[in-house]
């Protein structure tokens, strides 16, 4: 399996981080070795000490552009949840990377300020806050991302499900092994049975309960038998 | 557009195109396309079958044989089963586009995937107690049709050949009954199966029929047991291409072929012989190498047995126990190159072994790769990891009678498929994923 980098960028409070644990999740029950870089928690650590300034956003980046590479380049599936406000910085990611899906997500600053997932728009407004993305630093828009995701008029899982399908069709991700279709009178039964709210999660705890079953497929009696048949046929001594 | 795929497993093709009368599988070369398949190094059936399905040499698969390296500990090796391949196959490319996919005992698929179809399990399924089918409904209505599943021929190493003869045909016509029960009672777009009758028959029987074996008898009861058998699946092909008439294209393919065997070289005995390996005690008459025989202190590398060998050298900070300096590793491996392919036969007659360095092979290498993977004299020689023979070369196989090894080259005959038609040369068996993926038109197959 060949690593990749999917970078999600947009506004704060668009969704970003959302939609970065809901693809992770979901790759993950594919089997994927998948990590996860969330802006926030990139900041406490790796890009501690750095502030907002055009200079400090673009050392934010960079710094994060190197750890996707690596992971990228090892076979993980990394996943960057910054706001990542520069096109300039995310193009540079983009050639540094190689393997690299750019996920725009789009919502109006109106929504995000409606939002205001973590308080800091009410503060940037107040003037607290300087170079606050949206209201007193610029963001600029993605020309050609691989995918748009519109977080105001669509479900989490609507969005989940184009960012996956782009992900399929670009080669990225390999269709199949537990991406099984499940047949759509199966769907419809399921839901009547387990109600639709409980459809996904219930369908998302059993793919993960077969992605654990599997690591150990063989149980230690039953390891012997087939070691036993293979040093029979001589494949193994 | 549907495609069957029919799996020889072992089956070269000399045996096929040339020696033995298969009128239906001739009838078949004379509307397409056949010739030789080279396989992968090592022509193992795990991961060949895999490889071929996926299009992915072992390195990129991380499969280096039968069993793998879990860790760098000295016992850390797990048994590659269908979990191992982590790369897609053709059936689960075609599931994702809504095809569907009729698989039987293609190796390695225990435990069963799900598919858009049906899966039953290969010869690695630990009994017909496990749950061997996807879905889990078709084994039980396998099981009330055809009784027991034979997933593979039982009791190998028996003295009884006649009896274990009668078993390699019944699990030849077991499988291609499924098969067709399969076939005539599913939808299917992609139909595969892998018959292992014919490696067992070469491993079991070749001495018997090939004249020129160091062991044939002359006269014994089993000279026709291979014309025989192959009279027989050639019978069950074309009964097989009966049913799916000719708008079906057919592939008819093998994961490596089969040689006489020679003998084999007990690696064990000549790493310990040249220094490279040393055992706490001598061993006790031939025993199988365990890590608590040897004195990892003073031991540089050891080997594996099988069809061919893996050598893993005991690096400093690597292995528990390792010795090798990294500044030394490479020039060990020289050594070692070095040494096994001067290694002749008794008699110091030149055998061709060919030690590679994984690197050499495979521009990718996942999970854990051997140090060396040796080729002992073109496959004529097979690998004996047990130690206690009183010299490096045997011809008694340490696991009990064996007369044959693999070949570097299987073979393919198609019809229907987009290929030149007659005899091609230079096929390889990395090309057959692509060659499938074109057909179905698949994206991004290459």
């Amino acid at each position: 399996m060949e690593g990749f980098t999917v970078w999600f960028t947009g506004l704060p409070s668009s969704g970003k981080s959302t939609l970065a644990g809901l693809l992770s999740d979901a790759l993950r029950r594919r089997g994927l070795a998948v990590e996860l870089l969330d802006g926030d928690e990139v900041r406490t650590v790796l890009t501690r000490g750095l502030g907002f300034s055009r200079e400090d956003r673009d050392e934010n980046i960079q710094r994060i552009a190197w750890v996707a590479k690596v992971l990228t380049r090892n076979g993980v599936v990394a996943i960057t949840a910054a706001i990542s406000p520069y096109r300039a910085a995310r193009d540079h990611a983009r050639q540094a990377i190689g393997r690299f899906v750019e996920v725009y997500v789009a919502c109006p600053v109106e929504v995000c300020i409606q939002r205001d997932v973590k308080g800091l728009y009410a503060r940037a407004l107040r003037g607290e806050i300087e170079q606050f993305t949206g209201v007193s630093d610029p963001y600029e828009e993605p020309l050609q991302p691989e995918v748009v995701v519109r977080t105001d008029v669509e479900s989490p899982e609507e969005s989940l499900q184009r960012i996956v399908g782009s992900l399929e069709s670009g080669g990225f991700l390999a269709p199949g092994m537990t991406n099984v279709r499940v047949p759509t009178y199966l769907v419809e039964q399921l839901r009547r049975v387990w109600g639709d709210g409980a459809f996904e999660a219930r369908l998302g705890e059993a793919l993960a309960a077969q992605a654990a079953a599997v690591e150990e497929p063989l149980h230690e009696a039953e390891r012997e038998e087939v070691l036993a048949r293979l040093r029979s046929l001589g494949y193994v001594d | 557009m549907r495609l069957l795929v029919i799996g020889l497993d072992c089956v070269p093709p000399e045996f096929v195109f040339e020696r033995f009368a298969m009128p239906h599988l001739r009838a078949l070369m004379r509307r397409g396309s056949y010739g030789p398949l080279e396989s992968v190094v090592p022509p193992i059936t795990v991961p060949a079958w895999a490889c071929m399905m996926t299009g992915r040499d072992p390195g990129a698969l991380g499969i280096y044989g039968f069993r793998n390296r879990q860790d760098y500990t000295y016992e850390g090796l797990g048994i590659a089963n269908s979990t191992s391949v982590r790369e897609p196959a053709i059936w689960d490319r075609l599931s994702a586009t809504g095809r569907q996919v009729i698989l039987v005992g293609v190796p390695p698929s225990f435990p069963p995937r799900p598919v858009n179809g049906v899966m039953v399990s290969c010869f690695l399924t630990p009994s017909a107690k496990s749950e061997y089918t996807h879905p889990a409904t078709l084994k039980p209505e396998l099981e009330a049709r055809f009784g027991e599943y034979l997933f593979d021929v039982a009791d190998f190493r028996t003295d009884d050949k006649a009896a274990l003869l009668r078993r390699v045909f019944a699990v030849s016509e077991q499988k291609f009954a499924i098969v067709r029960h399969l076939m005539t009672t599913r939808p299917w777009d992609f139909c595969m199966f892998v018959d292992m009758g014919p490696d067992r028959l070469h491993h079991g029987f070749w001495k018997y029929w090939d004249r020129a074996h160091v062991k044939h008898e002359p006269g014994n009861p089993f000279l026709r047991a291979f014309p025989e058998y192959y009279a027989y699946l050639d019978e069950q092909i074309g009964a097989l291409l009966e049913v799916v008439g000719d708008d079906v294209a057919v592939l008819v393919v093998s994961d490596h072929g089969a040689k006489r065997m020679d003998g084999a070289i007990c690696v064990n005995e000549w790493l310990r012989r040249e220094g490279y390996l040393t055992l706490r005690n001598p061993p006790q008459g031939i025993q199988r190498l365990a890590p608590s025989m040897v004195d990892w202190a003073k031991t540089v590398a050891w080997g594996e047995g099988g069809y061919y060998s893996r050598i893993v050298l005991n690096v400093k900070g690597r292995e528990p126990e390792g010795i090798v300096d990294g500044g030394a590793y490479e020039r060990l491996r020289d050594e070692l190159i070095q040494g096994l392919e001067r290694l002749g036969d008794e008699q110091g007659r030149p055998i061709g072994t060919r030690v590679y360095r994984p690197e050499e092979l495979y521009p990718v290498r996942r999970n854990i790769p051997p140090d060396l993977i040796t080729i002992f004299g073109d496959l004529s020689w097979r690998s004996a990891g047990s130690v206690g023979f009183e010299q490096v070369w045997t011809h008694e196989n340490d696991t009990g009678p064996d007369d044959a090894n693999h070949a570097q080259y299987g073979m393919f005959a198609a019809a229907g498929l987009p290929l030149p038609p007659g005899e091609l040369s230079g096929m390889r068996l990395l090309d057959v994923a692509p060659l499938l993926s074109r057909f179905f038109g698949l994206n991004g197959a290459e």
